[in-house]
């Protein structure tokens, strides 16, 4: 009786199964194609993964309007916190790919996160476009095939635009360097040691701090005891509102040039005014005269989140970095005419061009050349009154 | 350069010695440590933010409640991470209240959010020079109730009946049983204590340091150094090694760079518990026979 009991459930389920699995496509509703962010949606730099959602947001929303990618396929997002820890980001990342069956991953802020997570999209097949993490290794790691893409600044050419900044714009030969004690850091040691030598100037030293210290004053006053005449800053909110404390304390008035990571989190809370002696570089700024992209962009922002304008919009580079990556990748996925990480790969390479938000891009990744921002797109910048603003240069 | 590394490090060091004197009076009354303490810093820091800056309290209010709060917080700890394990003479009550700081720590991610956040403080915006060395009043306030609550807490002892019970249970728990003092309130009220002084700590240190759920962890591990070369059983020696680990940590950063800091930091630790376990200033057990 038990036996037969049994059976006839088996049969019963086989039947079930049967008939979902014949009446599925007469719904004709295709499943979605999923792509996935892995970023810091909290902690210090939480305002950086927020702003990129919202970029990649605003861009979904415009292909899905427009009937998807491959035929009426949805393009739908699953978002996954590495907290800027790399543990938890190679976790996120197989857990998004292997179980999500995500075909593409957006980054996060924080490089060390991406370089943790490079072997899991070489294994696993998928593509990596990083729309903020700037570390020169993430694209250029000497892989082939290389699945790391990126529509954001890449650190060896930051470091020559800073450099670049430092010598020319503002004549000073002897700049002092603080940077965080990570391989973000080390990587735009690296940076800064070959353009500012390359520009003839030297740095009179490669002051480090650790994630959470509280005063960095013993740094600063070793660079200015060797004689610095600049400072150039590598650092996330926290810490970078600490070195312009500690510089006010100790009473150092100097230029004060930096790398973007401090736009990623509360860093004009943190300084108040003193965020207004820091000047930093970005992708993108959506002040001044816009584009009809950059004007669409801003009246999607304003009905999704509610934003007022231009002021509004908190970390700015990661959503504008953002809604070209997730564009270019809707073009790839199409171009590749699959949901599949290898394919899509090969069609990044192969991209025409396309009128995003930074910029046209006329072929915006190449087999040699996974970066699709360079020096010419970047802009100077600093804060007034807490909003990101353009510098007028005199 | 000299004056100011000095002050950098006696701001510093005061913030240390305040929370290992919390290890001190755990530690005295029942040879056992909350190694939560960094966090009970942070949840000072995190209460008093939530009342005065979210809320709009006036701050006597908010730091009254916060100090209350964190008086409770203590208690808890004592109840739910060492009480239980104190009779097995096991060392559970360490990796139990290491568990609760992790808890403490997640909780405020999820509740507070995991930002920084910027504590104001009149006292913290505009530097003084003194001697040629910028300092912020804020971080010359800091050393000042530092030293004024340790003293209070040292004429505490002494003077009160509460303190002279913490004492006698310090001595001996048998012969303070004895005597008819309330062994375990007493241990409870020294976790009260420490837990208090760490929220004061927390308040004090949340406009230098920001106020974020992870602000406590790197000063509670660094207290810990401290109580250990002051010795765990020697308030004044706890202070001492307090304000000379803030200096050393300065002088170090500045002279040799802040990559070695820790490393020599750390390495001093192992140096004092190799050659005088005891601690610096403290003395050695009497050996029972």
């Amino acid at each position: 009786m038990r036996r037969s009991g049994f059976l006839r459930t088996v049969l019963l389920l086989t039947l079930a199964v049967a008939l979902t699995a014949t009446t599925a496509p007469a719904q004709q509703t295709k499943p979605p194609v999923v792509v996935a962010l892995v970023a810091a949606m909290s902690g210090g730099s939480a305002l950086s993964g927020e702003a990129i959602k919202r970029g990649l947001s605003v861009a979904i929303d415009e292909i899905n309007a427009k009937g998807g990618v491959l035929g009426g396929r949805k393009i739908e997002l699953v978002i996954r916190d590495e907290e800027g820890n790399p543990g938890k980001g190679v976790t996120a990342a197989r857990d998004v790919i292997e179980r999500e069956k995500a075909v593409v991953v957006f980054g996060g802020i924080h490089s060390p996160v991406g370089l943790a997570m490079l072997p899991v999209f070489h294994e696993l097949k998928v593509p990596y476009v990083g729309p903020w993490a700037a570390a020169t290794g993430i694209t250029r790691n000497g892989r082939n095939p290389n699945f790391m893409f990126r529509v954001s600044a890449n650190d060896d050419i930051v470091d020559h635009f800073l450099a670049k900044h430092v010598t020319d714009k503002l004549g000073k030969k002897k700049p002092g360097i603080i940077l965080e004690n990570t391989p973000w850091g080390a990587s735009n040691q690296e940076g800064l040691t070959k353009w500012f030598g390359q520009l003839g100037a030297q740095p009179v030293g490669f002051e480090k701090f650790n994630w959470g210290d509280p005063d960095m004053s013993p740094q600063l006053l070793r660079l200015r005891n060797g004689g610095a005449d600049a400072i150039v800053l590598v650092a996330n909110a926290p810490e970078g509102a600490q070195v312009v404390k500690s510089r006010a304390k100790i009473g150092w008035d100097v230029p004060t040039i930096s790398h973007w990571g401090i736009s990623g989190g509360r860093f004009a809370d943190l300084t108040g005014e003193l965020s207004e002696s820091v000047v930093f570089v970005q992708t993108y700024s959506f002040f001044g005269k816009q584009s009809d992209v950059g004007d669409r962009v801003i009246s999607a922002l304003k009905a999704k989140y509610g934003i007022k304008g231009p002021e509004d919009i908190l970390a700015p580079v990661g959503t504008a970095n953002a809604y070209d990556a997730m564009h270019l990748v809707g073009l790839a996925i199409e171009k590749a005419g699959a949901a599949d990480g290898v394919k899509i790969r090969d069609a990044l390479e192969n991209l025409g061009e396309y009128r995003g938000l930074i910029k046209t891009y006329k072929h915006p990744f190449t087999a040699d050349e996974h970066d699709a921002l360079n020096e010419k797109d970047y802009v100077l910048v600093t804060w007034k009154q807490g909003k990101i603003v353009p510098v007028t240069m005199k | 350069m000299f004056a100011q590394l000095l002050f950098s490090g006696l701001a510093l060091g005061s913030m240390y010695a305040l929370v290992a004197l919390g290890y001190n009076i755990t530690y005295a009354t029942s040879k056992t440590v909350n190694f939560s303490q960094g966090q009970s810093v942070m949840v000072g820091a995190v209460v008093a933010y939530a009342l005065y800056v979210s809320a709009g309290w006036p701050f006597a209010l908010a730091l009254a409640v916060t100090l209350v709060a964190l008086a409770v917080v203590g208690v808890l700890v004592e109840r739910i991470a060492v009480r239980p394990f104190l009779r097995s003479a096991s060392i559970a009550w360490l990796l139990a209240t290491i568990a609760l700081g992790i808890i403490a720590e997640n909780v405020t991610m999820i509740l507070f959010g995991k930002d920084a956040r910027a504590f104001p403080s009149a006292l913290a915006t505009t530097p003084w020079m003194i001697l040629g060395a910028g300092v912020y009043p804020h971080e010359l306030l800091v050393p000042v109730v530092g030293i004024a609550l340790m003293v209070a807490v040292e004429l505490g002892f002494r003077r009160t009946l509460a303190g002279k019970a913490l004492l006698a249970v310090a001595f001996s728990h048998e012969a303070a049983g004895l005597m008819g003092i309330d062994v375990n309130r007493t241990i409870t009220a020294a976790y009260a204590l420490s837990s208090l002084l760490a929220g004061v700590a927390g308040v004090l240190l949340a406009p230098l340091l920001n106020v974020s759920a992870t602000m406590g962890t790197t000063i509670g591990l660094k207290a810990f150094a401290v109580a250990i070369i002051g010795g765990m059983e020697s308030p004044r020696g706890i202070i001492v090694a307090g304000f000379l680990y803030g200096i050393f940590e300065a002088i170090v950063a500045g002279y040799l760079g802040t990559g070695v800091r820790e490393i020599l930091g750390f390495g001093l630790v192992i140096v004092v518990l190799l050659l005088r376990p005891w601690g610096l200033f403290g003395a050695p057990a009497l050996r029972r026979v």
